[in-house]
């Protein structure tokens, strides 16, 4: 600024110097002459200031170069403490992420543990302890199957494979019963029967814990629980069974308790 | 002489016919039709009563309050049916009168009087309208006691009141000591009610039998009990399908309270059935502990409508029922509903909410039961009422999911020993069992249902 100001003071005594001056040529010439020494200024502000922030910027350069050649070992002495600041804090924030990947691991793996380990109550029991016997008899039909002689006798072979048969059909069907599963003992096919088609009767075995006797009387071994179990079965397979030589009627079902 | 008196004969007839022509024209009195710049004015009492009878359904003719014989069309050996309207911010009829008035002809041949009090009932303010009520109810007690004098019996009386209408019908009732036959109140008024004494307000000694209908118990309807019969429509107050918020416009403020017109229309109509069951609170209802309809037997539980009068005798006998309903949000408004009972075998207690959706083969219907987490005891009924919004017949498919809340740690099953749908209210449909299940949570288990079979 100062320099400025003075180059147009210098510049206001030119003009002094040359309005005495009444020829046009000289006068020109003094005005050419005098407004140089305006632009060289004007220009050396223009070139002075580049230059300087160029000089700065290049000497920038130079000083990230001597760090390149010089190589990582060398910090400024600036650069320094920043450089061992930011170095703690990688070093923190990673224990950090350690200790909260850690304890996520700790919980989930005791959650997986927990859910392993945990038994329901209810899949758990001693077969050994069930003691009790609990029968029920019935019949039902096998509307696909004609009576003959051979299936009256139970020695006999027709009679042997389909009692067989039968019986490996209510084995399963029980003993994949969740409810009824743990206490089914077994299944027999006691007689085959003429009425207008073939009749079986049979007797189905539970056996029961001696504890809680009377609540699995009234409910688990229940005549309507058992039954409907059986009947339940009967009505799922209808759709595609029921043409088959093994074809029980739901409808023909019937169950009593065995006394 | 002769041509003379013939052509005054013939003059006299044909002004004759001129009036007959111009009175049959003109006879037909509507619904008085005002608009907000009265409301905005405020109008004064003036009831007009206007008759409707299944001769002229559709062409209201007013009566006279000092001599209602003397309309030919109205008939006082038949049964009379009042229809009284409530406030009217606007002035502009109600829009369901005209419905509301052919139903009524069409359940039997009566009278219907449309009570028009809009002139009275069209101030913006309300409680200027609550202030009429009394004066109106005067006036329509006289026009009942000059009814009776020309031979018409207070108990074929039925004083259909809607909102502050049933108030009103409720004084007329006190002013005739409780010996009309019937009142019906849809959605009692709340506003200026609400610490009203039973000689304030509608309540069950103004008449012989007086049921209620609630929609909007908690804006514009009252709470509490009013009738021999208190129908809750959705537990009386927030109506499904009605706006929640203020940006609905207009529908936001009525919505509640008009459903519960078009609960009873839609129950004269016969396109709703809607079977209240007897409870103390909607809560109860919802959680299934009020399904029995012992109390009526041999009849079911009381049918909201015009035909509830069925349920009278008991209905008085008991004295105040209070019995409640959930609905849909559209035409017809029923919902399926059945009684679900559980037993598991479960050893220890668990607590969870159901969802059970019923399939028929090509669509399905899903419910949610949470209103309360519902509890699995060993061998211990668990009871709940399923309400499905859609009347699936012929149900092929069960599918339902338990939800325990737990969100770590095990998975947990419920182990059920049957579980049994019982249809409400439909008995000739078969109820629906199934056997030995295990559902664990949060996973859907489908089933086919079975007939259930009590012969064993």
């Amino acid at each position: 600024m100062d320099i400025e100001l003075q180059a147009i003071g210098e510049n206001g005594k030119d003009g002094a110097t040359c309005s005495p001056n009444e020829r046009v040529a000289a006068g020109n010439g003094d005005g050419g002459a005098s407004r140089t020494p305006d632009t060289a200024e004007k220009d050396g502000l223009l070139f002075g200031q580049p230059a300087s922030s160029n000089g700065e910027t290049v000497s920038s350069h130079h000083t990230t170069e001597a760090q390149r050649t010089l190589g990582n070992t060398f910090c400024p002495r600036k650069m320094n403490s920043v450089c061992r600041i930011s170095r703690e804090r990688v070093r923190l924030l990673l224990i950090i992420i350690c200790i909260v990947v850690l304890i996520c691991a700790a919980i989930g793996i005791s959650l997986a543990m927990c859910a392993a380990i945990n038994v329901d109550g209810d899949d758990n029991f001693d077969s050994s302890s069930f003691k009790v016997p609990r029968s029920f008899n019935g019949s039902f039909q096998l509307p696909n199957r004609v009576f003959t002689e051979e299936l009256s006798t139970l020695s006999s072979n027709e009679s042997q494979a389909l009692a067989a048969g039968l019986q490996e059909k209510l084995d399963h069907l029980y003993r994949s019963s969740p409810a009824l599963g743990r206490y089914f003992s077994k299944a027999e096919i006691q007689a085959f029967r003429n009425g207008s088609v073939v009749i079986a009767d049979y007797q189905l075995t539970f056996v029961m814990p001696e504890e809680q006797q009377d609540q699995l009387r009234n409910f688990t071994l229940s005549r309507e629980m058992v039954y409907n179990v059986f009947r339940q079965f009967l009505y799922d397979q209808e759709a595609d069974e029921s043409g088959g030589q093994m074809y029980i009627a739901p409808v023909s079902l019937n169950m009593l308790l065995r006394l | 002489m002769l041509p003379h008196s013939l052509l005054g004969l013939l003059g006299l007839l044909a002004l004759c016919k001129g009036q007959q022509e111009t009175g049959e024209a003109e006879s037909c009195d509507n619904f008085t039709d005002l608009n907000l710049s009265h409301c905005f004015m405020g109008t004064s009492l003036y009831v007009r009563l206007l008759l409707y009878t299944r001769s002229n359904l559709d062409c209201g003719r007013e009566l006279d309050h000092h001599r209602p014989s003397s309309q030919p069309l109205f008939n006082l050996s038949r049964p009379t049916a009042f229809v009284i309207h409530g406030y009217r911010p606007t002035g502009a009829p109600p829009i369901w009168i005209d419905h509301l008035v052919h139903l009524l002809a069409e359940q039997q041949d009566m009278n219907v009087v449309v009570v028009d009090w809009n002139k009275g009932a069209a101030n913006l303010n309300y409680f200027i309208a609550v202030s009429y009520t009394r004066e109106a109810a005067y006036n329509l007690t006289g026009f009942i006691g000059a009814m009776q004098e020309e031979g018409a019996s207070l108990s074929s009386l039925h004083l259909i009141g809607v909102s502050l209408g049933a108030h009103l019908a409720g004084f007329v009732g006190a002013n005739l000591k409780g010996k009309i036959g019937r009142i019906t109140g849809l959605d009692p008024a709340g506003p200026m009610f609400t610490s009203a004494t039973p000689l304030e307000r509608l309540d069950p000694s103004d008449a012989m039998f007086v049921d209620v209908l609630h929609t909007d118990m908690n804006s514009f309807g009252l709470q509490g009990a009013h009738g021999h019969i208190d129908f809750y429509a959705n537990g009386g107050a927030d109506q499904p399908g009605c706006p929640k918020t203020i940006f609905a416009g207009k529908s936001y403020f009525v919505c509640d309270h008009q459903r519960s017109v078009f609960l009873f229309l839609c129950s004269l109509n016969r396109t709703c059935s809607l079977t209240g069951y007897p409870c103390s609170s909607y809560s109860h209802f919802l959680e299934g502990r009020c399904l029995q309809c012992e109390t009526f037997k041999p009849a079911s539980c009381p049918v909201l409508g015009y035909d509830v009068s069925q349920w009278r005798e008991t209905l008085l006998r008991l004295g105040q029922t209070k019995v409640f309903f959930s609905t849909t949000a559209t035409l017809p408004y029923r919902k399926l509903n059945y009684r679900v009972d559980m037993v598991t075998w479960n050893q220890y207690l668990r607590w969870g909410v159901v969802y059970i959706r019923l399939h028929n083969g090509r669509n399905f219907t899903e419910v949610r039961i949470d209103q309360k987490r519902l509890r699995f005891e060993q061998y211990t009924s668990t009871r709940l009422l399923a309400q499905f919004d859609e009347d699936l017949q012929q149900v092929q498919k069960i599918s339902m999911r338990i939800n325990t809340g737990n969100v770590i740690g095990p998975r947990y099953k419920i182990r059920l020993l049957r579980i049994r749908f019982t249809p409400l209210g439909r008995p000739e449909r078969p109820l629906m069992c199934r056997y030995d299940i295990i559902m664990e949570e949060n996973m859907e288990v489908a089933f086919r249902p079975l007939p259930c079979n009590s012969h064993l």
